[in-house]
C-alpha cells in the first residue's frame, strides 16, 4: 500500500528484482507502442503502470511476460538477461485482464495447471492448490467450471492460478477491469492484502488513477509509449513534473501566466484572472510562460473578499456536484474560465450560501500551487 | 380476425413445406415393403426386397466401400483441414496469405464436375508418367479428401476465430511448451468443431456421386453410384430397401446425438443450480 514510502526507503535496503533497459516495441515498422522505456522494480514492490488507452501499457507487460519480442532493449530479472527467454521458461506469471481461465477445466484444475507442468509430485500439488483456494476464499468450489462462477470469483481463481507457481514477478493487466465499481473498491484492498501476504513483486497495469494510487507503491505515468514520470503516488500527485501528468492524475485547475518577479524565496506569476504568489523559488526566468496548477481540494471558497493582493479569484457558482462526503463547485471567473473547488461537507446544514448563481471568492495559500514549465 | 387467418396461413405453409420434404421419403419407405416388382404399384406387404438386399452382394459391397471411403476421407479432411486452418489463422503475416486463404475455400464453390474432371485429368497424366495410382479406392479417397479438407478448413477456422488467443498465452505463461499448449488447451477446445467437421465431411463423401464417378476405376462403385446406375436402368425395389436402411441408420444417429446433447445440457443446468444453491447456504 501507498503508506510511508520514506520509512521503507530507510529501513529495508532495496534490492532490484527487475531491470528494464531502454525497451522499445515498434509494430509493423511504424507504430511505436513502447518507446525507449527504462525502469527498475524492487523486490516486494507493487509497481503501477498508469496511462490512457493505447499508451503501450499492455505491450510493455506482454514483453515482460515474453509474448512479444522487444524491437530494442533488454530485460533483466535478478540480474539475469531474460530478453530472449520464451514465456514458459520465465519465472514470471501473469493475470490476464479477461482472466483467460481454461473453460474446459475446473477451478481446481485451473490452479493446478502450472504446477503439473513443473512435474511437481501429486500430493504437493494438492496441498498447494488447497492452500491457494483458501487464500482466495474459494475453498468451497474446487469442482466448479469457470462458467459457474461470478465475475469476482473468476477474478480470484485467476489470481490463485497466477500465484500458484510462486512466481518471482507477478504481472497484473487491469486485474479489476471487469468488475463493477463497488466490487472493485473492496477487491482492491483484498488483492493488495493477498499480494502482501504472499510477498510477491508485482507490475500492475491500470488506467484508473485511483486504483494505481491505492494499490501501487510506485507509479509510472505513461503516454504514447514512454514514461512521463515515475515516483511514489504522493510525489506524482503533489509534485507532477509536467502539465500532462498533473492533468492525468486527479483533477487540476490550470492557470497560464508569465513570470514577473523571480526571487530565490518567491515567484510571482501574472495570470489573466489573478496574480499568483508562489512561496518558494523555482528555476525560471522573468517573462517565461508557465502553467500554475492547483488541485481543487487545496482551494477554499468564501463569501467575503479575501484581504490579500495575491492568490484569489472572484466568480459565480455555476454548478455543484454533490458526492455526499464532499462537493465540487464549478466557479465561472470573470474571464470566462471555469475552475473547480472541492470542499468537505462538514455540516449537515442543507441551506448554505454556496448555491447556484451565488457569487463567491476562491483563494489558496502560497504553497498550494505547482508551477509547471513543461 | 387477420391474426387467425395469419395463423391458418402459417400452419398450412408449414405443413406444405414439411410435406414437400418428407412425402417422397415416406413414399420410398412405404414402397420398400411392397411385394410387387413394380415400384409404383402396391400389391401387398412383404420383406421380399430386404431379403433380396441381403443377397445383393454388389449393393452390399458398394455400401461397405462407401462407408470405408467416407470414414477415411473424413479423417483425412479433418486432419488436413485443421492444419490449414491453423496455418492460415495463426501465421497472419506471410506473403500471399489472402490469396491462399481464399483459394482454400474455392473447392466449396467450384462445381463438382469441374473439380472431378480436373482431378481426373491430372491423375491420368500422373499415371501415364509414373504408372500409378491406379484408379479406384485411393483416387476416390483423394478426391473426397480434397473437397472435405476445404469444408473442414472452414469449420475449424470459424472455431479458431472465436477462440480466445489469451487462453493459449495463459497456458504458455504457466509453463507449457508450444506442443503442450496445443495438446492441453487448443485441442480440447477444438474437439466440438472437429466432431462437426468429421460428420460434415463424412456425409459429403457418403453422398457424393459426381467425384466418385470421375475418379473410380473398374470394380470400385460406391453406393450412390450403384443406386444411380440402377435407377437409370429402371427403378428397382431393392434400392428402396437399401435407402430405407440408410434412412433408419441416419435418423437413429441424429436422434441419439440430440438426446445426448439435451441430456448433457440438463446435467449442466442441474450442476449450476446445485452450485448456486450451495452458494446461498
Ligand atoms: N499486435 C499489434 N500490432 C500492431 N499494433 C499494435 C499491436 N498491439 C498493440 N498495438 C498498438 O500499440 C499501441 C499500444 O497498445 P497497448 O495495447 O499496449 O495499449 P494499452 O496501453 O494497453 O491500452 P489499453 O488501456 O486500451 O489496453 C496502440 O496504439 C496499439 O494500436
Ligand atoms: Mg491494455
Amino acid at each position: 500500500m501507498a503508506t510511508a514510502p520514506n520509512d521503507e526507503k530507510q529501513s529495508a535496503p532495496k534490492e532490484v528484482l527487475l531491470r528494464v533497459d531502454s525497451l522499445s516495441k515498434i509494430y509493423d515498422g511504424a507504430v511505436k507502442a513502447v518507446d525507449d522505456v527504462s525502469l527498475t522494480v524492487n523486490r516486494g514492490e507493487i509497481f503501477g503502470l498508469l496511462g490512457g488507452s493505447g499508451c503501450g501499457k499492455s505491450t510493455l507487460l506482454r514483453m515482460l511476460a515474453g509474448f512479444e519480442t522487444p524491437t530494442k532493449g533488454k530485460i533483466f530479472l535478478e540480474g539475469q538477461d531474460i530478453t530472449n527467454l520464451p514465456p514458459h521458461q520465465r519465472p514470471i506469471n501473469m493475470m490476464f485482464q479477461s482472466y483467460a481461465l481454461f473453460p474446459h477445466l475446473s477451478v481446481w484444475e485451473n490452479i493446478a495447471f502450472g504446477l503439473k507442468r513443473d512435474g511437481m509430485p501429486k500430493d504437493e500439488i494438492a496441498e498447494r492448490v488447497d492452500k491457494m483456494l483458501s487464500l482466495v476464499q474459494l475453498g468451497k468450489y474446487p469442482k466448479r467450471k469457470p462458467h459457474q462462477l461470478s465475475g469476482g470469483q473468476q477474478q480470484r481463481v485467476a489470481l490463485a492460478r497466477s500465484l500458484a507457481k510462486r512466481p518471482k514477478l507477478l504481472l497484473l493487466d487491469e486485474p479489476l477491469g471487469a468488475l463493477d465499481k463497488k466490487l472493485r473498491e473492496t477487491t482492491q484492498l483484498e488483492l493488495v492484502n493477498i499480494i502482501e501476504e504472499v510477498g510477491v513483486t508485482c507490475v500492475l497495469v491500470t488506467h484508473d488513477q485511483e486504483e494505481a494510487m491505492t494499490m501501487a507503491s510506485r507509479i509510472a505515468v505513461m503516454s504514447e509509449g514512454y514514461f512521463l514520470q515515475v515516483g511514489f503516488p504522493e510525489e506524482v500527485y503533489e509534485i507532477p513534473n509536467s502539465r500532462q501528468v498533473a492533468d492525468f492524475i486527479g483533477n487540476v485547475n490550470m492557470f497560464e501566466g508569465v513570470i514577473d518577479e523571480d526571487e530565490p524565496d518567491h515567484v510571482t506569476v501574472n495570470c489573466e484572472d489573478c496574480i499568483q504568489y508562489v512561496g518558494h523559488g523555482i528555476s525560471c526566468s522573468p517573462g517565461q510562460l508557465v502553467s500554475v496548477a492547483i488541485r481543487p481540494e487545496k482551494i477554499l471558497l468564501s463569501q467575503t473578499k479575501p484581504d490579500d493582493k495575491y492568490n484569489w479569484v472572484e466568480g459565480e457558482i455555476i454548478e455543484i456536484v454533490y458526492f455526499g462526503a464532499n462537493s465540487t463547485y464549478h466557479l465561472k471567473l470573470t474571464s470566462g474560465k471555469v475552475i473547480k473547488v472541492q470542499e468537505i461537507n462538514t455540516t449537515r446544514e442543507l441551506t448554505c450560501w454556496r448555491t447556484w448563481g451565488a457569487k463567491a471568492y476562491a483563494h489558496w495559500n502560497d504553497m498550494a500551487m505547482i508551477v509547471l514549465t513543461q | 380476425m387477420s391474426q387467425v387467418s395469419n395463423r391458418v396461413f402459417a400452419k398450412s405453409w408449414m405443413i406444405g413445406v414439411y410435406a414437400f420434404l418428407y412425402l417422397p421419403i415416406i413414399t420410398l419407405i412405404f414402397f420398400s415393403f411392397n411385394d410387387s416388382r413394380l415400384v409404383t404399384v402396391w400389391s401387398h406387404a412383404s420383406l421380399r426386397w430386404y431379403g433380396a438386399l441381403v443377397n445383393d452382394s454388389d449393393l452390399i459391397s458398394a455400401v461397405l466401400l462407401s462407408l470405408e471411403i467416407a470414414f477415411l476421407s473424413a479423417l483425412m479432411s479433418v486432419f488436413f483441414g485443421t492444419f490449414s486452418a491453423f496455418a492460415l489463422h495463426r501465421y497472419t503475416r506471410f506473403k500471399g496469405r489472402t490469396l491462399l486463404s481464399s483459394m482454400a475455400s474455392t473447392p466449396l464453390v467450384m462445381p463438382d464436375v469441374i473439380v472431378g474432371l480436373s482431378l481426373l485429368l491430372m491423375l491420368v497424366s500422373i499415371q501415364h508418367w509414373l504408372g500409378f495410382p491406379q484408379r479406384g479406392l485411393f483416387t476416390i479417397l483423394l478426391g473426397h479428401a480434397l473437397l472435405g479438407t476445404a469444408y473442414a478448413n472452414v469449420v475449424v477456422t470459424s472455431r479458431l476465430r472465436e477462440m480466445d488467443i489469451r487462453l493459449e498465452e495463459a497456458a504458455m505463461d504457466l509453463g507449457c511448451k508450444p506442443f503442450q499448449v496445443f495438446k492441453l488447451v487448443t485441442f480440447p477446445l477444438l474437439i466440438p468443431a472437429l466432431v462437426s467437421a468429421f460428420l460434415l465431411t463424412f456425409t459429403l463423401s457418403f453422398d457424393d456421386v459426381v467425384l466418385s464417378s470421375f475418379l473410380s476405376g473398374p470394380g470400385y462403385s460406391t453406393m450412390p453410384m450403384v443406386i444411380f446406375s440402377r435407377a437409370r436402368l429402371g427403378l428397382n425395389p431393392t434400392i428402396n430397401a437399401v435407402a430405407t436402411v440408410t434412412i433408419v441408420v441416419v435418423s437413429a444417429a441424429v436422434i441419439a446425438s440430440s438426446l445426448y446433447q439435451s441430456h448433457q445440457e440438463r446435467k449442466r443446468k442441474r450442476e449450476m443450480a446445485l452450485a448456486y444453491s450451495n452458494k446461498n447456504s
